[in-house]
């Protein structure tokens, strides 16, 4: 790793302060960014460390809203009985993030902006894993790469499996830069690079994330993830729901995909095919294949189709208590 | 740990002091030339926030006592526990936060020391497995007798996770015990033994 100046500041104000230079960098529980100082990909002058700044962590719920400081660390939030209780969406999510020791380091803001895993962005090839103007990515092995947006160059999957719940529950993020405060949609820190100079994430260098604010939920929620080791990976494919209903009936649906696209991915498809519906296995099953209707996948990952249908369903089951792959 | 380290003959040095010396008199040489400019520089203020570079001062708390020493801001609190203050039990095997070799306690939750600043863990409290109880009712014990390891690289870092899950959960089930350890890898694949050797430190540990 390359030597930093390193800033420890106490207020988020004076954390904008310590960055406002080109070449700085944000750190928070360190789990993503000091590994890619470690390989050289991130090589910030300054590091300014966030995580000891007190205002920037903790769950605080007020008037049926959840607010979460971008510093409150994974296991805060999965040991959080409300958040259980009423999120089991974010619960579920969070708590598979990593192993114990990642959940103690991690924070909320560091998953929603962590970068893209993708392995040739990893080894220096860039975002869009680009050699000598060919995409890596395309021709090489991209067995947990994209499987939607695929005739663009972008071809990461966003790394998050938090952003997705924080979609589908509909959550603001807070950033504070150097000319004050602006909220937005979760959603609306990502976008897809157009080209090899371009971030996948909107928010600016000098832009600190302060919190997630999550509205009232007034329906029910629900995540699956579908992964290949049960201990210490990533999801493969992972499916947030959050419906509206009347009785059984879908009165309104929002269902968001992690791991099939370089963005979370809003399945309207799958949304259109279950609203208005009764929620049942049919139903269900008819939103999974309507969310993969338009998937085009890569060489190596048209496995993926069936784990994001099946990860659609098994959200919507889960949320009508219709666990199947569960019973013996 | 369980047995007493062979001790090298007086009139002879053992690898790891004779690593340690060479080490101490090359940071010596450092610390009178370029260090002590060094530490002046990161005294000086960038506005109202304190900015650090070059070789800085340090203090840790390391199982209950406190320690100076020397460091950079990149150096990883991994590194700066073996490296600098000779506290050799979190081991470094992936570096990448990625194996759990060098699980180490910071303010009561586990944490890989190698993905941590040591710069960041100021005025922190830092439990490593030195300070373990090594007695039969200590975790180390328990994995001795219940063939909790093979070449036993992973060990150290196990047997902090599963100290600090027994201290936050006193009577952990099977599958607790699974999850609780996650975040650690033996490539040995000594699972059945590191498990079992969980359940029986717990059984030991409340009948204590």
């Amino acid at each position: 790793m390359n030597a930093f100046e390193y800033a420890g500041p106490t207020s988020p104000e004076l954390a904008v302060k310590a960055i406002g230079r080109s070449g700085a960098a944000f750190l928070s529980g360190g789990t993503d960014l000091l590994n890619r100082m470690k390989d050289y990909v991130a090589t910030p002058s300054r590091v300014v460390y966030i995580n000891d700044i007190k205002p920037l962590a903790g769950v605080h719920a007020s008037g049926g809203a959840m607010s979460i400081g971008a510093a409150t660390k994974l296991a805060a939030i999965v040991h959080d009985k409300t958040i259980e209780a009423h999120l089991p969406a974010l619960h579920r999510a969070t708590a598979e993030v990593g192993t114990p020791q990642l959940r103690h380091m991690a924070t909320i803001g560091g998953n929603l902006l962590q970068r893209p895993r993708c392995w040739y962005y990893r080894n220096g090839f860039g975002l869009l894993g680009m050699k000598d103007g060919k995409s890596l990515v395309r021709t090489g092995d991209n067995r947990y790469h994209a499987i939607f947006l695929t005739d663009g160059d972008a071809l990461f999957v966003n790394p998050s499996s938090i952003a997705a719940p924080l979609i589908a529950l509909g959550a603001e993020a807070t950033l504070l830069g150097p000319k004050g405060e602006r909220t937005i949609a979760v959603e609306k820190l990502y976008q897809v690079p157009k080209s090899a100079a371009d971030s996948e994430l909107t928010i600016a260098a000098d832009e600190l994330l302060t919190k997630v604010t999550i509205p009232r939920i007034r329906g029910k929620n629900a995540t699956y993830e579908i992964r290949q080791k049960r201990a210490y990976d990533w999801p493969i494919v992972l499916a947030s729901a959050a419906l509206e209903l009347d009785g059984s009936k879908v009165t309104s649906a929002k269902i968001i995909l992690a791991g099939v696209a370089p963005i979370p991915w809003r399945s309207e498809e799958a949304e259109a095919a279950i609203v208005g519906k009764e929620l049942t296995t049919e139903s269900a099953e008819a939103a999974g294949a309507a969310a993969v209707s338009k998937a085009k996948p890569l060489s190596m990952n048209a496995y993926k189709v069936t784990l994001a249908k099946v990860a659609v369903k098994r959200a919507l089951l889960t949320i009508a208590g219709k666990k199947y792959w569960e019973e013996a | 740990m369980l047995e007493t380290e062979q001790k090298p003959p007086n009139n002879r040095a053992s690898r790891r002091d004779f690593l340690r010396g060479s080490g101490l008199a090359a940071a010596t040489t450092v610390l009178t030339g370029r260090a002590t400019a060094a530490i002046e520089e990161a005294r000086a203020q960038d506005s109202e926030v304190q900015v650090l570079s070059g070789e800085i001062p340090l203090k840790l708390n390391v199982n209950g006592e406190e320690k100076a020493t020397v460091a950079e801001p990149r150096s990883t609190l991994l590194d700066t526990l073996r490296n600098r203050l000779d506290v050799t039990g979190p081991k470094r095997v992936c570096d990448r936060a990625s194996c759990g070799a060098c699980t180490v306690i910071v303010e009561g939750e586990t944490v890989y020391s190698c993905t941590t600043l040591a710069v960041s863990c100021q005025g922190k409290a830092i439990e490593t497995i030195e300070s373990f109880d090594t007695g039969p009712n200590g975790v180390p014990y328990a994995f001795h007798q219940n063939d909790g390891l093979m070449c036993g690289y992973c060990t150290p870092g196990f047997v902090t996770s599963c100290k600090a899950l027994l201290d936050q959960n006193k009577n952990p089930t099977l599958e607790e015990i699974q999850r609780g350890l996650d975040g650690n890898i033996c490539r040995c694949g000594t699972y059945g033994g590191v498990f079992k050797a969980a359940l029986a430190a717990a059984k030991t540990m409340k009948g204590a």
